[in-house]
This record gives C-alpha cells, structure tokens and sequence, in this order.
C-alpha cells in the first residue's frame, strides 16, 4: 500500500468521475457539472469557470485519496473493494452534505432555502440528494464516486 | 367585501404578498385563503379559496360590521388594510417577512401586525392551517408559549401578542379575540418550518423584521427606471413580477395559484405555478427595459440552465427548482373555487410540443445578448444547437401556443415564432455571439416564411389565421406585429390586426379564438391578448387608439392594480389563475411601446 498509488489512483479516479458525469449530462440524465458549479465561485463567465473548476475538482480529487489513504493506513487494508464501499460513502457525503447544504452556503452565486427578495442568485441550489439537476443525478454521483473509490483502492493497494 | 353563500370571495378582492420563495393571496375581509409552504409550488396550508369549507386559511377581522379598504404601501409588497367600524378604526399591515442579516428567521415567517387608529375595535382571528391541499389536517400542540400545528415534515408555528388569549377549537383550529384601542397595537406571526427545526419568532424579531421588509421593498422599487404614462400601473407589474421570481433558482412562475377557473363552474382549471419558457421573452424584455438588470441576469441564467437536461430540444415548462417533470393529477377532496372542479395540480400541457416557445427563447437571448454585449462560449454553442433543432423540426405538427389538448395541428403562429427563432440565430451569429450556421438558418427562414404566407393566409379573411385546417382568427398572431415578423404597418399585418379587433374584441376585452381546443367549457376573454393589442397598435403608430384602450385596460385592475389571467367582459368579474405574470408583462410592453413609439413621433 503506498501514497503514491492513492494519489496516482485520486488523479485517474476523477478523470474518470468527471468524464463520467460529462457523458451523462450530455446523454441527458443530469445536469450537474461540477466544474461549472465549482468555477462560479470565482466567474460568472461560465467558458472561463468550467476550466478554474476542472482544476479544482482535479485537485479536490487528489486530496479525498490522501483521505482514503489515511482510512486504508488506520484500517490496514487496501483494495478495489474496500475502495468502492469508501465510494458509497463518498457518494453520500457528496451527495447529501457537501454539494447540497454546504456549497450553497459558500457560493456567492448560488440560491438557498433561504434565498429571498432580496437576492438574486445566478445558479440554482441543487436540492437533496442532486434532484433538481435531474432525477437521475443521484445514480450518476453513485456509480461516479463508487467508480473513484475502486480506481483508489486498487491503485493503493498495488501500486509501488 | 360580500362573500357568496358558500365562502367564497370574489377573486378580484385579492391582494398577493410574498418573499420571493412563496406567496399568499389576503381577501379584502382580511383572511389569508391562498398560501403553500415552503415553496410557492408546494403543497398549500391554506386553501379557502378552492374550498371554503376544508381549505383551511388564516382570518383576522373585526367582530363588528365593517367597511375595509386597501392599498400596498408605496413602491412595496407589504399591504395595508383599513378597517371602519361604528366603533373604531384599525390597520391591518400583512407581510411576508424577509430575512433580516445573519439573525436566526424562521423558514418562511407570514406577519399579521394590527393598530388601533381610532376608538375601539373588537376584533377576531381564526387559524386553520390545512396542510397537503386540505388532505393533510392540522394537530394543534403548544410549545414553548407558541401553539404549533404539523404534518410530515411541515409544521407552522403561531405567535400571537396583545392579539387575545389563543383558544383550540376542536383539535384543528385556533381562535382568539382582543380589543384594539386607538394607539394600541397586536401582531401575530406565523413560522413556518420543512424537514428543519422550527425557529419560533419573538414579538421584538417579528417586529424587526417586518420593519425591515418594510423598508426594502422602496429601496428595490427605487431601481425600476420607467417614467413614461401609467407609471404607477408598469410598477405595480413589476412588483408582482418580482413576488413571481422564486429567488433561489431566478424562475419566474406564471402565476402563484393553482386551478382557479377560467370559467365560473367549469372544468378549465390549471396549476400554474410553473416557469413557461414562452414568457421568457416577455419576461426577459421587460426586465431589461425596466433597468432590473440582476433579475434579467439571474433569469437568464435559470433559463440556460434549467433547459440544459432537454436540450437542444426545450421543453414548454420547467418547475420552479430545475426539475423538468410536473406530473398533473387532480384533489377530489377539494371542491373547487365556487364549485368549480376538479382542483388540478401540476400540469400536463409540460409533455406538449409547443413550436412558439423557440420563437420566445431565441428573442429573449437576443434582447440578453444585446443588452450585455456578449455570450460566453459554452452559451454560444448552445444556442447554436438549439437553431439546428429549429431548423430541423419547425415542419412538425404542435399544440401551439394556447396549449389546446385538441388534435395537434400546423398553427401558423408556431411556424411565424420558428422564423423569429431562426432570423434572432441569424443575427446573433452575425455579430459573432454564436457559431456561425446562419446561411442554412436563413435558408430554412425563409421556407417558413413562404409556409405561412401559403398556407397560413386567408384571402377571404384577409387575415393570417390558426392554421391551414384551421381558418379562424387567433389573437396570438398579433405577437407577428410585436416580434417584427413582418413590419406591423404591412398589408398582412394590418389585415390580420383588423380582423383581431373585428371577430375577438369586445370591448377593450379580447379573446384568444371562438374554435375548438380540446377542452369542454367557456372562457373569458384573454386580458393578455388586449393588452398586445395595445402594443400592435402603437407599433403600427396608431398611437391615440392605443392610449385610449390602455387608458380602459388599465381602469380594469383590481383596487390595488393586479389582474388575473382573464375576464369576463359581461361582468367584469376576474377569471383564472391570479395574478397573472403574462397579463402584468403584456401590461410592461405595451406602455413601454406606447412610449417608444411616442419619442419616435417626436423625434420625427
């Protein structure tokens, strides 16, 4: 197990996630784009906010495999398995806490439950569980982040 | 105010308040009988108006004949109502509170806030909060020196000072009484709460929060920069506007009601609490004329946005929170507003294909794109796709614009709104917003136009008509005048604005056709269809005509300046979802075009 593999496993496994959930959005099953919701935090132009948030969500990614890293180092075990059972939870954490209650509170441009007269926010808030960019929002993040945590997992486990 | 027999207030004494998230319609006796928490296209807690008996509402008034009258304050949302009794005089002030800075607010916060004027007034209050449309009931508990009342995951919370010692009458509703002497002062408020902990109000937060809610709807009245005639009317619009705006997403839905009928007892009853793309452009191009950049930015974005999950194709209507399904089901518990069932929820015109909405989209990035100057890239070829579609399927059959659940058919304002689509394309490409595909745009433009003029044209009626099968009049072929499908002054146009005027007129009253729709049942006529008869007629430089019916349209308004989707022009009584954005956007156009039209004369 080294952490050199997770992180080399943190930059395929968002490549992939990302890629992922570009297909899904442009077969029409959502409408999240994470890069887009992340880069509004800095742009309203949106050509300009996809790259700033490829970037971050690139860098987001590298830094969940140091924390998958430090779970496969405290539990003594590494693999494509265990990985993709830590993406389940990555999904739920993503899905349910950080995307829909936290970044709304975070981002200037984006609604909340609380969003009223007064304001005039850009982005939609996402709603729980992702359902207001699509029904399906919520499978996508799911299989995305399962397939994260296996690329993780595996890379962790045998890479030297 | 005189209710019928069975409960029901005219629609026309309605006033709306809201918060940018939900709405509430208050009758001019002082009873709140329309509101839905959390959201505005959530489930409703009170209802009285689609059934008086089990809707549930929340009634303040006094217990002694009155007289009331009304008004909005100044450039506000917040709404005033005077009562006179033999004994006494008291206001009423009912508001939907705004947040107030960081300070913990309840979710959604209704204040009810009554002062004694003069003498001294006995006055009542009834809470019967009715939660899922009326299905859902109401269990009071007290807590906290509040009394609350839940189902599910919803609660509501009542804080009442100086307003009377709250009773439980049965286990469902709550009522008091006080006397409110001159210079004295009650409030009550009611939090509400969903999935979350409720955030029970205090008198002094309440009392600050109104004052705050107070204060902001003049500062944000302020930024309307419109000067022209009917001032007072165009701001009057776009506050309602601005209560239509859901905040959170930048949607605006087309009215904050759901079934109210489009004739008295009939089967015309819709939700439409829902963001039709079509008023897109309506939307978008009053916004910008009225100088409400933030709102044009943030509808813009929304529009972009919520679209994405369907594009290039677009759908005719999207909730409020993206989601692009509004499944239509009907409530048999609830009666219907006077009768008038079945109470329908959601909307099943969402499925339709409805060729027009392109038109509308592609005029309201047209209007955004000009206003602002540029498109970004991602937007740009978007945009360019959609063309493509346009391009590709504007020979299909469609419900058209009214939505008729008839036969699907070629309606000629369809195809006119496809061209618009097609010809904006081709002018955003020029300016190099968007890729450029403009010459076989152009090409497939101009089959559209020899379409219509083939087969859209009656030479008999010397007026484009519904469609080739159908060889009727339809006032929506005045938007032809509005969108510069041709040049209003040219014979087709003038032709077609006449014979408008001369078969759907009554009055300064229109309706939108006599054929067949689909749809059992009459209607009343269509008050957004006169109000573009005003902006044909100014286009056309008929600018007295156009004055004068302004002059009655704007006469017909309710007693604080709102109106619903349609009338009747017999009776003057409103009819249909209420107020109606579409009716308050045509209002915005048509004087801004009475007062383009006016400089143009003088600059001449």
């Amino acid at each position: 197990m080294t952490i050199w593999g997770a992180l080399a496993g943190g930059a395929v496994g968002t490549v992939v996630l990302t890629s992922g959930l570009r297909i899904a959005q442009a077969a029409g099953y959502t409408r999240m784009d994470i890069p887009l919701l992340l880069g509004t935090i800095f742009t309203d132009n949106r050509s300009r906010a996809s790259l700033i948030g490829y970037v971050i969500h690139f860098v987001n990614g590298l830094l969940f495999a140091l924390v998958y890293y430090a779970i496969f180092r405290a539990v003594g075990h590494a693999g494509w398995v265990f990985g993709a059972i830590l993406g389940v939870v990555h999904a739920a954490f993503a899905g349910g806490i950080l995307v829909t209650v936290l970044l709304p509170v975070v981002h200037p441009r984006m609604g909340t439950l609380w969003s009223d007269s007064e304001e005039t926010p850009i982005l939609e808030p996402p709603g729980f569980l992702l359902v207001n960019y699509g029904r399906r929002t919520a499978i996508g993040t799911l299989i995305g982040h399962v397939a994260y945590g296996a690329i993780v997992g595996g890379f962790a486990a045998h890479l030297h | 105010m005189q209710r019928t027999a069975d409960g029901y207030a005219p629609i026309r004494d309605y006033a709306l308040i809201g918060d940018g998230r939900t709405a509430a319609l208050v009758a001019k006796d002082g009873s709140v009988d329309w509101l839905c928490l959390p959201n505005v296209d959530s489930a409703s807690v009170f209802a009285r108006i689609l059934d008086a008996g089990r809707g549930g509402s929340f009634q303040l008034e006094p217990s002694v004949p009155y007289k009331s009258s009304r008004r909005y304050l100044p450039g506000s949302n917040v709404l005033e109502t005077t009562f006179e009794t033999a004994d006494g005089s008291v206001r009423l002030t009912d508001a939907m509170n705004l947040q107030h800075g960081d300070h913990l607010s309840p979710l959604r916060e209704l204040c009810r806030k009554v002062e004694g004027l003069g003498g001294a007034v006995p006055m009542r209050w009834r809470l019967e909060p009715r939660f899922d449309y009326g299905r859902g009931g109401a269990r009071f508990s007290r807590r906290g020196g509040h009394w609350v009342a839940e189902h599910r995951s919803d609660a509501v919370a009542l804080g009442a000072w100086d307003a009377g010692e709250p009773t439980l009458e049965g286990d469902d509703a709550l009522a008091g009484e006080f006397r409110l002497e001159q210079g004295g002062s009650a409030m009550l408020s009611l939090a509400s709460a969903h999935e979350q902990p409720l955030v029970l109000p205090g008198r002094d937060d309440a009392e600050l929060r109104l004052e705050h809610t107070i204060e902001f709807w003049p500062k944000w009245s302020s930024r309307c920069g419109y000067a022209g005639s009917w001032r007072e009317a165009v701001l009057r619009s776009a506050l309602v506007l601005k209560l239509l705006v859901f905040a959170p997403s930048g949607a605006i839905v087309a009215a904050p009601t759901a079934s109210l009928p489009e004739w008295m007892g009939g089967g015309r009853n819709w939700d439409y609490r829902f963001t039709w793309l079509r008023d897109a452009s309506w939307a978008l191009d009053a916004l910008i004329q009225l100088g409400l950049d933030d709102e044009a930015h943030a509808f813009f974005w929304w529009l972009m946005h919520a679209s994405r999950l369907t594009q290039p194709r677009l759908q005719i209507l999207y909730r409020i929170d993206g989601n692009s399904r509004a499944k239509e089901f009907e409530v048999p518990e609830l009666l219907g507003y006077r009768g008038s069932s079945p109470v329908r929820i959601g909307n099943g015109a969402a499925d339709q294909v409805q060729l027009d909405v392109y038109g509308a989209v592609f005029e309201s990035i047209w209007l955004y794109a000009q206003h602002v100057g540029h498109l970004d890239g991602e937007t740009g070829k978007e945009v360019a796709k959609i063309a493509d579609y346009v391009s590709e399927h504007w020979r299909d059959r469609d419900s058209g614009i009214w939505e008729v659940r008839s036969e699907t058919t070629h309606f000629t304002q369809s195809k006119a709104l496809c061209w618009v689509a097609l010809d904006r394309a081709c002018l955003l490409a020029e300016r190099e917003l968007i890729p450029d595909r403009s010459q076989s745009w152009r090409t497939e433009a101009d089959a559209i136009k020899a379409f219509v003029a083939a087969e859209g044209w009656s030479e008999e009626k010397n007026s484009y008509v519904r469609a080739p099968d159908l060889q009727e009049i339809d006032a929506s072929l005045l938007t032809l005048a509005i969108l510069s499908y041709e040049h209003p002054l040219n014979d087709r146009l003038q032709g077609t604005i006449d014979a408008v005027r001369r078969e759907l007129q009554e009055g300064p009253f229109v309706y939108r056709y006599r054929g067949e729709d689909g749809v059992q049942g009459e209607e009343g006529a269509f008050l957004t269809c006169s109000f573009w008869l005003v902006d044909a007629l100014a286009r056309q430089g008929k600018l007295d005509e156009a004055r004068s019916l302004m002059d009655e349209l704007v006469e017909t308004a309710n007693d604080v300046g709102l109106y619903s989707e349609e009338i009747d022009p017999s009776s003057g009584e409103f009819l249909g979802n209420f107020p109606q954005g579409l009716t308050h956007l045509a209002l915005i156009n048509a004087a801004i075009s009475i007062a383009d039209a006016s400089s143009e004369r003088e600059a001449a």
